[in-house]
């Protein structure tokens, strides 16, 4: 059945190489798409491993003033965690969560070198954040006098750069005069949103002295409000002159982030949407039309004694073997996605996305064809043959 | 013969209000993208308003620091120093505008919040840019020499600060961040898509927290130099590269690290293709990325057309073999398909330029990009007109000519 029906696809295929185009197109298009799609959705699904809503951003810069800018940091600090409206305060370096920023970085273990978002923070940011740890514990104060600096990485790093060993303990070499120690591993940290990989994240301890992260990340109480927001930055406006002071919601910038993601993906939808209705509808009357002018076979066949079921099977079976082999056409190029792992994602998107968009293609042909092809095995074959 | 063959085309379109139907959706579908699209572009790369100088400007953006063989680099806006020594005095310019990127800050009100983008910018910055001022005027140098307090808000932001209904702001004053400016001017805002006039607040850049003291080669200042005219730019250019290239060693902090400057006076869109791709084959990378992209999006509904036509006019065997059996030669026929094809694809353009137009008005009206002024100009419509003969040429060439081919005795026994 099968091989008979590939024999009359192949003797026509000079009338059907347009159709195996247009499919074939169709599919990049969809296998481009649904790519994109995958990609967000998988990261989407993944949590984000730390509480941001009552959280605000205080963006301090200090502008002409050079002065024993780290202490009047930490001044600053302890002035807002004096408030009565804060729960607490956190230093941290200016890749806040949701903001545009990013700081990358590479650390060797082992021979093993693993690319990680590095974020420099203070002994409170666990409990700012509410990030629960997996295993170990957050640094503290006390952990400045240790000889090695001390980290706290991500599940994604000790998966990456330890392999199969446990990361708690471990001291990794930097430079001659700095050494890592790891004394924790949190579960997730998606600082950039939902949409986010969850990959590798360091967190490293703020030095004492250091006068180069300014961002205060400021957890509020519940019901908390502007006015208390706008004493804030008077306060701090006096306490700082000269500084510039701005305050951002995380809950805010998070939509931000949000629309940076997803206005593209929806306009690709909404293009590649009206193509594939374009599409579908061609598809459509072509088959309306090719179906129709085989009216004298369809005839001949009934005539036979083949059942309606087998006529509309047969050119139901057509359009497969034309959409099967178009796609070949197209899984030669779509393959090359995983196997070169370009753009550096996942293998298992692309590989999702091709048996995605096998699945949409056989639906809209499938769709195309039916209506055509249930008219035709309609057709009574005494008509069909006095018209012949 | 023409008005013939449009009145034929016309009697095929009712016959068949089906086909008809799948092909209009077609051409009006895509063409309506593309029209879209193509204002879109033309919105964020053209010339309008505030930025009615755009293509005669060039745009200094990025200093680039980077090794000679360009593995590792820092790059940045450059600092205001570095570019009063050696944007300003260009003397093939016309005017040399100096401003800051766009910058966050908020203001409180009765307890309620306005978030603002700032802008720290000369006194030429106001000639530069074609602002539109509904009250006062902009600072002039005499402001800037004084470090007055001055600021010129948008409309919008007066709607927010002060009573929309109170009248004239100019002379008030605005607190923001603890310092009190006196607005001296009120503009029609710009939309957030030009990034280089878009903001809320204009401070001279004298004002405080402005960092235009700052030495050193990188800050957050932007330069845009103003020809005379279109055809200047390539003068400006090299004699700002000239100007670059002079730079003595002991001025550029980590020459040992980074031994290569790069900074470009670039045109707008060249400008912006730089910060996405810094070396050729980047940007030969870019380009192929789009026009795969393109062909995409064009090829599928052009394959579809022709698909379409084709089975739609070898409907039509009889018809063509009678008129060949009264002796139409093959030119004869592949024109009237031709003129048929343009024919239906003008409808659907027409039909795509309503649509269009309905998207772009719910675009700008939707509040999605404030101060959106999507546009069906001049040359937007005249490269969707284009692209509508080209479809109907694309789409009526191929079943023409395999019409043309077919023998009398075949065409008329159909």
């Amino acid at each position: 059945m099968f091989s008979h029906l590939f024999k009359l696809i192949w003797n026509k295929k000079g009338a059907h190489s347009l159709l195996i185009i247009e499919i074939w197109a169709s599919f990049m298009v969809l296998f481009g798409v649904l790519s994109l799609i995958v990609y967000n959705v998988r990261n989407y699904l993944k949590p984000i491993g730390f509480e941001y809503e009552n959280v605000w951003n205080m963006d301090l810069a200090n502008n002409q003033d050079t002065v024993e800018v780290s202490s009047k940091l930490n001044r600053a600090l302890q002035r807002v965690k004096a408030y009565p409206e804060v729960e607490s305060v956190s230093r941290m370096s200016s890749n806040t969560p949701f903001s545009a920023n990013q700081i990358g970085n590479s650390v060797t273990y082992n021979k093993v070198t693993v690319g990680a978002d590095f974020y420099y923070t203070d002994s409170e940011f666990s409990r700012t954040m509410d990030l629960p740890m997996l295993k170990g514990r957050w640094y503290r104060e006390g952990d400045r006098v240790a000889k090695f600096v001390p980290i706290v990485i991500n599940k994604a790093m000790e998966a990456k750069l330890f392999q199969d060993e446990a990361a708690i303990g471990k001291v990794i070499k930097v430079d001659d005069k700095t050494s890592f120690k790891v004394i924790g591993v949190v579960d997730k940290f998606k600082a950039k949103g939902e949409f986010m990989t969850d990959g590798p994240a360091l967190f490293q301890l703020i030095a004492q002295d250091d006068g180069w992260n300014s961002n205060l990340l400021i957890k509020t109480k519940p019901g908390t409000d502007a006015n208390f927001e706008a004493k804030l930055v008077r306060d701090m406006a006096v306490m700082l002159p000269g500084w510039g002071i701005e305050i951002s919601y995380l809950k805010e910038s998070l939509k931000n982030r949000h629309n940076l993601t997803l206005v593209p993906v929806l306009i690709f939808l909404i293009v590649s949407g009206f193509l594939l209705t374009n599409v579908a509808l061609g598809l459509f009357g072509i088959l309306n039309l090719n179906i129709s002018k085989r009216k004298g076979e369809i005839g001949l066949r009934r005539a036979m004694g083949a059942t309606e079921g087998r006529v509309t099977t047969q050119f139901l079976g057509e359009i497969w073997v034309l959409a099967t082999f178009s796609m070949i056409l197209g899984l030669l190029f779509a393959v090359q996605f995983p196997l070169m792992n370009v753009f550096d994602l996942d293998r298992e998107v692309y590989i999702i996305a091709i048996f995605a968009a096998i699945l949409v293609i056989y639906l809209i042909v499938t769709l195309c064809a039916w209506f055509p092809s249930k008219q035709a095995a309609r057709i009574h074959p005494a008509v069909a043959l006095h018209e012949e | 013969m023409l008005s013939n063959y449009i009145k034929i085309a016309w009697k095929v379109l009712l016959r068949h209000p089906f086909y008809t139907f799948i092909t209009l959706f077609g051409i009006s579908l895509t063409l309506t993208v593309l029209m879209v699209l193509t204002s879109f572009i033309d919105h964020l790369f053209g010339s309008h308003y505030p930025e009615n100088k755009r293509d005669r400007s060039v745009y200094v953006g990025t200093v680039i620091q980077t090794d000679s063989s360009g593995t590792t680099m820092s790059s940045g806006p450059a600092s205001f120093d570095f570019l009063v020594k050696h944007a300003k005095p260009l003397k093939s310019a016309e005017k040399v505008s100096i401003f800051s990127n766009f910058s966050f800050s908020n203001t409180y009100v009765n307890g309620k919040r306005i978030k603002l983008n700032t802008k720290y910018t000369d006194a030429e910055f106001w000639e530069v840019m074609g602002f539109q001022f509904l009250e006062g005027k902009p600072y002039n140098e005499t402001n800037i020499k004084n470090s007055d307090h001055v600021a010129v808000i948008t409309d919008a932001l007066r709607e927010q600060y002060f009573d929309a209904d109170g009248g004239n702001v100019v002379g008030k004053n605005i607190e923001i961040e603890n310092v009190n400016y006196r607005v001296i001017g009120v503009v029609k805002g710009s939309p957030p898509t030009r990034l280089y006039s878009y903001s809320d607040v204009y401070f001279p850049y004298t004002a405080p927290k402005s960092n235009y003291e700052n030495k050193g080669l990188r800050g957050r200042f932007i330069a845009v130099i103003l020809t005379k005219s279109k055809s200047e730019i390539p003068g400006v250019q090299a004699e700002f590269d000239n100007s670059i290239a002079r730079i003595p060693d002991s001025e550029i902090p980590d020459r040992k690290q980074y031994p290569v400057l790069i900074v470009k006076a670039d045109q707008y869109f060249d400008h912006f293709l730089n910060t996405l791709a810094r070396n050729d084959t980047q940007r030969v990378m870019f380009y192929a990325i789009v026009g795969f992209v393109l062909l995409m999006f064009m090829g599928l509904p052009a394959i579809n057309l022709v698909n379409v036509n084709v089975s739609r006019i070898l409907e039509r065997a009889s018809e063509i073999g009678v008129r060949k059996a009264f002796g139409a030669p093959a030119k004869a026929l592949l024109w009237q398909f031709i003129i048929e094809n343009v024919f239906i694809t003008f409808i659907g353009g027409a039909f795509a330029l309503i649509f269009s137009l309905l998207i772009i008005s719910m675009i700008n009206a939707s509040g999605w990009i404030a101060y959106a002024d999507l546009t069906i100009n001049v040359p937007v419509f005249l490269v969707s007109i284009a692209v509508c003969l080209l479809f109907g040429f694309l789409s009526g060439v191929l079943p023409a000519f395999r019409m043309s081919k077919l023998k009398i005795v075949d065409a008329l026994k159909a």
